[in-house]
């Protein structure tokens, strides 16, 4: 195992947490067989639209989305 | 809320016409009539009687329109409440460990507010945002600071106005497709990367019942201040006393538990939101459609009262033109 001091894998690799857990849980979602794989698949998706603001002014907004908007 | 408010300043602007003026006012008043509008013998004011049934035909479609919204936000407030109650259960646990400590002294605070991108949802944003800025006011001091983070527009509008150098991320688009888990813990993983914290303070509209919404600020702290907290004793100084498996360290076990927290806290405050807002905007429009069904009667009331008039007008007129003949 790990010895303590070792960060693990995916910390160094700059994910957090969250992200590590979203991707165990899509590799769950992805063992499971039809159709109850395309109901779960269905709750997988992203979308939302981010801007960072600085100096009272918002910058263009980087919009994340697993469906790319037509 | 802004359909009513319109119902109401409509019926107000009916009121003057439908009493009676005398005829000093009546070159003053000229002015503000419309061509349509017939003055009878007395001196007194009548309206038209097309004016009021064009009115009351546009009232009744805000009628129609209205019911239907409120019976939409029923129906998908049936689908989100059970949802966000299950999800209850997940951040539960996290906080009984952590601490929801609210009165924790930092320097750098972030303040999430949560709000809708949708309008007509009464008062729930504008009360997430009073919050949300008494607690920058309370957070204030000799270096520290208080950012926000904008989920949803109708806070941005809000918050832009006197607040726009404080505010770091603003999110939305989120509910385009159904909430879930994934995309709230993408939103927060951004949140983590782009702001620097100490504490982050969530501030939501927890679902009471449909009429009831408690505006609620959760609080996550950064897995340093937990540790400073843990030393400080109190709630959080039992942490000491579980016991780690694994190869982790302290440290390490901590920090993954507050994104996890956050991540978890971030739903259920979402999910709640989705649930006030709908509730909401319920109440808001049952009481537009109410106040147009009160406007109807009383524009009823009104186009009843100028037909019968203009009735008796004319039959004043005939019989008094036969008595001229006859007599």
């Amino acid at each position: 195992m790990a010895s303590s001091g070792a960060v693990p894998f995916w910390r160094a690799a700059g994910m957090t947490y969250i992200t590590y857990s979203n991707i165990c849980a899509n590799l769950v979602r992805n063992c499971l067989k039809e159709p109850h794989k395309t109901e779960a698949l269905s709750r997988e998706k992203v979308h939302f639209a981010l801007a960072k603001w600085s100096d009272g002014k918002p910058e263009k907004a980087t919009i994340r989305s697993d469906t790319p908007d037509i | 809320m802004a359909m009513a408010a319109a119902l109401r300043r409509e019926g107000k602007r009916l009121a003057p016409l439908m009493s009676s003026q005398p005829p000093i006012n009546t070159t003053l008043r000229s002015s503000l009539i419309s061509p349509l509008d017939q003055s009878s013998i007395g001196g007194a004011r009548s309206i038209s009687t097309q004016i009021v049934r064009n009115r009351m035909k546009s009232v009744k479609n805000i009628q129609k329109i209205t019911k239907a919204m409120k019976m939409v936000a029923a129906s998908k407030l049936r689908a989100v409440q059970t949802r966000a109650e299950n999800s209850r259960g997940l951040w539960q646990p996290l906080t009984a460990l952590l601490g929801d400590a609210t009165s924790v002294d930092v320097k750098k605070n972030v303040v999430i507010t949560v709000s809708s991108d949708k309008g007509l949802c009464g008062g729930i944003n504008s009360t997430s945002v009073k919050i949300s800025r008494t607690l920058s006011k309370l957070n204030s001091g000799p270096d520290k600071e208080t950012k926000y983070v904008i989920l949803g527009e109708k806070a941005k509008a809000q918050l832009i106005r006197d607040s726009k150098k404080d505010i770091a991320l603003s999110l939305t688009e989120i509910q385009k497709n159904p909430l879930n888990y994934t995309q709230v813990s993408v939103l927060a993983d951004d949140i983590l990367k782009n702001v620097e914290y100490d504490a982050l303070r969530i501030v939501f509209n927890r679902f009471q019942s449909v009429v009831q919404f408690l505006p609620t600020v959760s609080t996550i702290l950064s897995p340093e201040i937990v540790e400073r907290e843990a030393e400080a004793g109190g709630s959080l100084g039992e942490l000491d006393s579980y016991e780690i498996e694994g190869g982790d360290t302290k440290s390490e076990i901590l920090q993954n538990l507050t994104e996890f927290q956050f991540s978890c806290v971030m739903f259920n405050a979402v999910l709640e939101n989705a649930c006030s807002e709908q509730g909401a905007r319920m109440s808001a429009m049952d009481s537009s459609s109410r106040n147009a069904g009160d406007m109807l009667d009383r524009l009823t009331l009104t186009y009843n009262r100028t037909r019968q008039a203009s009735i008796t007008t004319e039959l004043i007129e005939i019989i008094s033109g036969a008595s001229a003949l006859t007599g």
